[in-house]
C-alpha cells in the first residue's frame, strides 16, 4: 500500500463532483470534487507499489490535455496505466455530459 | 550392368509391411502390439509426422513412440505442427529422435528453448502452419506418419469428424509417395458416420486405449472481459470494421476479439452496420460468435478445427457451418490457413510485444512458443489481387499500379496484465533467438504487414505513413506511457490526427463512458448458451453450476 | 495423476519445528556431526543448526509419504532442498545427506563472515535487475535466484547491493529489501564452498533417480546421476533458476503439488503462477489429510 500524491497548476474549474470506476481487483476508483484553489491536488492510495513514476506520466499526459480545475482522489487496486487513463478519461466525458 | 530400380520406395515400403504382416489382422494390429509395430515399422533418421496441432493429438500413438526401444528407433526426424506434449520432448532426450521441424510449442516452450540451446535437438526450422504442411510435399516428405482418427470402419475408412483439422494434408503427403500411414482410432465400427479419409491411403489401424487428446483452446468466458477491452472493441468496429467495409475476416483467440463478437450485435447494431460488415468468417466455431450467428450477423464461418461442446449447436446450424451430410461439422486446418492467409479481407489479433517498428512477438521471457497460424494471416502475400472494398481501401491514391493490401490488425492493452510495458524498443524475441541459436528471430507477424495498432489510447493507421520514421511517431502516439509512448508529443499527436494516421475514440465518435459490461451481447457463460437454445454444451471447466 | 514434490530451503524454520522428528533421525545427526539439534529459538540464529534441522524435517517427511506408498513424478528443492530432494529421488541416502549439509553449512559459516549476503526485488523482470547491477558498475554484485518471474534475488556486497536496492526502488520495484542470509549464495564467490562438496562428493556413492529431478543451475528436468551431482556440488555459485524449474513441473504434466515442511512459501509462487494445480503443503495439513487428499484425487483423475 502507498500513498502518492500530486499536484498541477491548472486554470479549468470543474462544477459537479463525478464519480467513476469501482473498488475491485484490476480496477480503480476516481473521484473530480470541485475546488476553491488555483492547482489540482491528487490523492492516491494505491495496493501496488514502485510505480509512482508512472502515476507521473499518466497525470502528465492526463492534465496537458484537459487542464481541469479539481480536487481528485484515486483508490487504486492494481489497475494496468491503461484502465487509469480509462477512468480518468471516462470522468472527463461525465463532467462534459453535465453541462 | 543392372538396370537401376525406380520403385525403391514402394519396395521398402511393402517389405516393412510384409514384415509385421504376422501382427496384422486387415490393417488392424491390437493396442498391445504397438509398441512393436512401431518398432519394425519405423527405421532410424526416419521422417515422421507425429500429428497433434493446438487441440487435437494423436496422444496414444505419441505415447507408443516414447517407449520404443532406442536400440532399434533412433535419430528420427520428427515433423510435428505443434509440440503439445511432455513425451513429444522426451523422445529427443532419449534420442529416438534428434530433429525437430515444428510450427506452436506454447504448451512445451520452456523445455523446447532449452533443448535447443543445448543441443538436445536439432531444429530444421520453425514453421508457419502453411510453410510446415507446404514443406511435406516437397523436401519434408514423410517416411511415416502417425494420425488420429474418431471412428475407423473395417475398410480403414476414417472418420475425423469436427476435429478433421490436419489429418488429410499429413496423410496425403504420405500415402502417395511411399509413406506408411499409421492411424490410431477412438472406435472402430461397422460403418463410418461419413469418409473423411479413405481406407484405401491407410495402412495400419490401431485402437487407442483411450480417446485422443482434445483441448477447448477457443473458448473464452465473457466474464473475463474487461471495459479497456470494449472501448478497444468500439474503436475497432468504428475505425476499422466499418471504415474499410470489411466483409471477411478471421479472429485471433484473445479477449480483444472476444469482445467484438459480443459487440456486434449490440453496439454493431446502434451503429446500423447490420448486413453491411463481417458476413463471411475464417474462425474456428468460438463460442462468443454465438450471439452474432443468432442475430443474423454471421452467414458463413469456415473452421480449421472443432471446439469442445459446440458440436451439437453446429449441426443445428448447417447453413452456417461446413457440415457434412452426416451432420456433423467438417473442419480443415490447411485449406482454412489458405484461406486465412489469401482469401481474408481482415485478421485482428493480439500480441505480447509490439517494438517501435510495429514488428510483434508472443516470444518472451526464455519462452519459445513458436509461430503457428497468426504469421499466415497476419501477412500480406504480395502477389494477391482482390477487387473487395477493403482491400482497394488501402490502395495509395498517387499510383496508376498500386495494390491493395489486406487488413493485418494488432490490438493491445499497452501495458501487459504484469504491469510492463507491451509496447518495447527491443523484442525479447530477439534475445530469444540467440539464446536458442535460431536462424531467425521469432518474429510474429511483421511491421511491413501490420496495416493497423488499437490500443486503449487510439488507433494507428500504420499503411498511411510513408516512411520508417512516421510509421514509428504513428506508434509512439498510441503506445501511452510506455517508455516507447513517452516519446510522443502533442505536437506530433494533433498532426497525425489531423491527417487521419492516427484516431482517438473521439475523432471517430466512440464515448468511453459506453464501454461498459452491459454492452456485450453475453455476459456470462450461462448467457451464450440462452443464446444458442441450449444447444451449446459448455465443458466442465467452463461451467459455473457443475 | 503426476506429482511434484516441492523441498524448501532456508527462511520457513521456526522453534518446536521438529517435536515429530523421530528420534533416530536427531541421534544421527549427533552420531555423523556431532551436532545437537536443539530446535530453539537459539538454535535458528545458527545456520548450521537451521539447515540440519530442516534437511532432517524433510528426511522425516519423505519416510512418511513413502510410507503411505507415496512416490513423485518430479522433485524440486530449492537451494538446501535439493539434498532431500535428492534422498525422495533415491540418488542419495539420509546419512550421505546429513554429512553433505553439514558440510555445506559450515562451510558456507567459514566463507564471508561480514559485509556479505542477499538481496530480493519484487516488481522488476532478470532483465531489468541486470541492467541496474551493470549501472551501480560495483565489485562483487551478482544477479542471483529467479523465484518468480518479477522476484529476483542479488548476492554478493552488502554495499553493492544495497546502491541497487535504491536504484530499484527509484525504477519502478515494489520492493527492495535486504534478505537475513549472511552469505552471498548462489554467486561464484562461493567457490570454496562447491570445492570442498566436489571433494567430499567424490567418496559418495550415489544412485541412479527414480523420478525426474529439477536442476537449480538450469533449470532442467533430468535423470541421471552426473546431472544431478553436478547440481549438489555447484548448487552455490549458480542462481537457483526457480521460475524455470515451475514452468518445466508444468510442461511435463504435473497437475499437484507436495510441498514439503517448513512452511507454504513455495505453494504460494506456485498457485499464482499456474492456478490450475492441485497444492498441500505438510506444514499445515499434516500426513493424514496429506495422505486422505492425495489418495482421493488419485480415485477421481485415474
Amino acid at each position: 500500500m502507498e500513498k502518492l500524491h500530486f499536484s498541477f497548476d491548472t486554470k479549468e474549474p470543474i462544477q459537479k463532483p463525478v464519480h467513476v470506476g469501482v473498488v475491485a481487483s484490476g480496477d480503480l476508483e476516481v473521484i473530480f470534487r470541485p475546488t476553491t484553489d488555483t492547482k489540482s491536488d491528487i490523492n492516491i492510495v494505491t495496493g501496488s507499489d514502485g510505480f509512482k513514476e508512472v502515476w507521473q506520466n499518466v497525470l502528465d499526459r492526463f492534465f496537458a490535455r484537459y487542464p481541469i480545475q479539481a480536487n481528485i482522489e484515486i483508490n487504486d487496486f492494481g489497475s494496468t496505466p491503461g484502465v487509469v487513463n480509462l477512468r480518468l478519461t471516462q470522468a472527463m466525458e461525465a463532467l462534459k455530459d453535465e453541462k | 550392368m543392372t538396370k537401376r530400380s525406380w520403385t525403391t520406395n514402394h519396395d521398402a515400403k511393402n517389405s516393412k509391411l510384409e514384415n509385421v504382416a504376422s501382427m496384422m489382422d486387415g490393417k488392424f494390429v491390437k493396442t498391445e502390439n504397438a509398441k512393436e509395430l512401431l518398432e519394425d515399422l519405423i527405421a532410424p533418421g526416419d521422417k515422421v509426422v507425429l500429428e497433434g496441432d493446438n487441440q487435437k493429438q494423436a496422444s496414444f500413438l505419441s505415447k507408443v513412440l516414447a517407449s520404443v526401444d532406442p536400440g532399434k528407433v533412433h535419430d528420427l526426424h520428427m515433423i510435428m505442427s505443434s509440440v503439445s506434449r511432455p513425451e513429444h520432448l522426451d523422445i529427443f532426450e532419449t534420442g529416438i529422435a534428434s530433429k525437430l521441424d515444428f510450427s506452436f510449442a506454447g504448451p512445451q516452450s520452456t523445455r523446447i528453448s532449452q533443448m535447443i540451446a543445448d543441443g538436445t535437438m536439432n531444429v530444421g526450422d520453425i514453421h508457419t502452419y502453411l510453410e510446415l504442411y507446404a514443406r511435406l510435399y516437397v523436401d519434408l516428405i514423410p517416411n511415416v506418419v502417425l494420425v488420429a482418427a474418431d471412428k475407423v470402419d473395417r475398410d480403414g475408412n476414417l472418420y475425423t469428424g469436427a476435429n478433421t483439422e490436419e489429418t488429410p494434408v499429413i496423410v496425403e503427403s504420405a500415402a502417395f509417395k511411399d509413406g506408411i500411414v499409421i492411424v490410431q482410432a477412438n472406435e472402430i465400427v461397422d460403418e463410418v458416420p461419413r469418409v473423411d479419409i479413405p481406407g484405401d491411403w491407410v495402412d495400419v489401424v490401431v485402437q487407442a486405449d483411450q480417446p485422443y487428446q482434445l483441448e477447448p483452446l477457443f473458448t473464452r468466458d465473457p466474464q473475463n472481459i474487461t471495459e479497456l477491452q470494449i472501448l478497444m472493441g468500439m474503436m475497432a468496429i468504428r475505425g476499422i470494421y466499418e471504415k474499410h467495409n470489411v466483409q471477411s475476416v478471421n479472429h485471433g483467440v484473445g479477449f480483444n476479439t472476444a469482445a467484438i463478437e459480443l459487440l456486434l450485435p449490440t453496439y454493431g447494431e446502434q451503429l446500423g452496420l447490420k448486413g453491411k460488415i463481417v458476413p463471411n468468417w475464417e474462425v474456428n466455431p468460438t463460442p462468443t460468435l454465438i450471439p452474432a450467428i443468432e442475430s443474423g450477423w454471421v452467414k458463413t464461418i469456415h473452421s480449421f478445427g472443432g471446439e469442445v461442446g459446440m458440436e451439437n449447436y453446429i449441426a443445428h446450424r448447417p447453413d452456417i457451418f461446413f457440415v457434412g451430410k452426416d451432420g456433423t461439422m467438417r473442419s480443415n486446418r490447411a485449406f482454412g490457413q489458405m484461406a486465412g492467409q489469401y482469401a481474408l479481407d481482415m485478421f485482428v489479433g493480439s500480441t505480447l510485444q509490439i517494438d517501435k517498428y510495429g514488428n510483434s512477438s508472443t516470444v518472451t521471457n526464455g519462452r519459445l512458443s513458436g509461430l503457428g497460424g497468426a504469421p499466415n494471416m497476419g501477412s500480406n502475400p504480395t502477389g494477391r489481387r482482390h477487387s473487395t472494398p477493403a482491400w482497394q481501401s488501402l490502395r495509395p491514391d498517387n499510383d496508376p499500379l498500386g495494390k491493395g493490401q489486406k487488413l493485418v490488425v494488432q490490438m493491445v492493452e499497452t501495458f501487459g496484465s504484469n504491469k510492463k510495458p507491451v509496447f518495447v524498443d527491443h523484442l525479447d524475441a530477439e534475445e530469444v533467438r540467440k539464446e536458442a541459436k535460431l536462424a531467425n528471430v521469432p518474429i510474429m507477424i511483421y511491421s511491413e504487414d501490420t496495416t493497423h495498432i488499437v490500443t486503449e489510447e487510439g488507433i494507428a493507421y500504420l499503411y498511411k505513413t510513408d516512411s520508417m520514421a512516421e510509421r514509428q511517431i504513428a506508434i509512439e502516439a498510441v503506445a501511452g506511457v510506455t517508455p516507447v509512448g513517452l516519446r510522443s508529443n502533442p505536437k506530433q499527436l494533433a498532426d497525425l490526427r489531423a491527417r487521419g494516421i492516427v484516431a482517438l475514440p473521439e475523432d471517430i465518435g466512440v464515448h468511453r463512458s459506453e464501454a461498459k459490461r452491459s454492452l456485450l451481447a453475453a455476459q456470462t457463460m450461462d448467457d451464450i448458451v440462452d443464446w444458442s437454445d441450449g444447444l451449446y454444451n459448455p465443458p466442465a471447466k467452463f461451467r459455473s453450476w457443475s | 495423476m503426476r506429482t511434484l514434490w516441492i523441498f524448501p530451503g532456508q527462511g520457513g524454520q521456526r522453534p518446536g519445528m521438529l517435536k515429530d522428528v523421530p528420534q533416530d533421525l536427531k541421534l544421527k545427526v549427533k552420531e555423523l556431526t556431532g551436532m545437537e539439534l536443539t530446535d530453539d529459538g537459539v538454535a535458528y540464529q545458527d545456520s548450521i543448526q537451521i539447515q540440519l534441522g530442516i534437511l532432517i524435517l524433510q528426511l522425516f517427511n519423505v519416510r512418511q509419504l513413502t510410507q503411505i506408498k507415496e512416490k513423485p513424478e518430479v522433485v524440486a528443492g530449492h537451494s538446501l532442498g535439493i539434498f532431500g530432494a535428492a534422498v525422495a529421488a533415491g540418488v542419495l541416502s539420509e546419512d550421505d545427506a546429513i554429512k553433505i549439509v553439514f558440510l555445506r553449512s559450515t562451510k558456507m559459516k567459514e566463507a564471508y563472515p561480514v559485509g556479505y549476503g542477499m538481496g530480493a526485488i519484487v516488481g522488476l523482470t532478470r532483465k531489468e535487475v541486470t541492467a541496474l547491477v551493470k549501472q551501480v558498475n560495483a565489485p562483487d554484485i551478482y544477479v542471483s535466484n529467479q523465484n518468480s518471474e518479477l522476484q529476483t534475488a542479488l548476492s554478493g556486497s552488502l554495499d553493492g547491493i544495497n546502491k541497487v536496492l535504491d536504484l530499484a526502488k527509484e525504477n519502478g520495484a515494489q520492493k527492495a529489501l535486504i534478505l537475513k542470509v549472511p552469505n552471498p549464495s548462489h554467486s561464484p564467490l562461493m567457490q570454496s564452498a562447491a570445492d570442498a562438496l566436489k571433494e567430499a562428493f567424490k567418496t559418495i556413492e550415489l544412485h541412479r533417480p527414480t523420478c525426474t529431478y529439477l536442476t537449480n543451475y538450469n533449470g532442467h528436468a533430468v535423470h541421471t546421476v552426473d546431472e544431478i551431482k553436478k547440481d549438489m556440488i555447484n548448487n552455490l555459485i549458480y542462481p537457483v533458476y526457480w521460475d524455470t524449474m515451475m514452468s518445466v513441473a508444468s510442461e511435463l504434466g504435473i497437475d499437484t503439488t507436495v510441498e514439503l515442511e517448513p512452511g507454504h512459501a513455495f505453494t504460494r509462487l506456485i498457485h499464482t503462477k499456474f492456478p490450475d494445480l492441485r497444492n498441500i503443503t505438510m506444514s499445515e495439513m499434516g500426513i493424514d489429510d496429506t495422505e486422505f487428499l492425495l489418495k482421493k484425487w488419485r480415485k477421481i483423475n485415474d
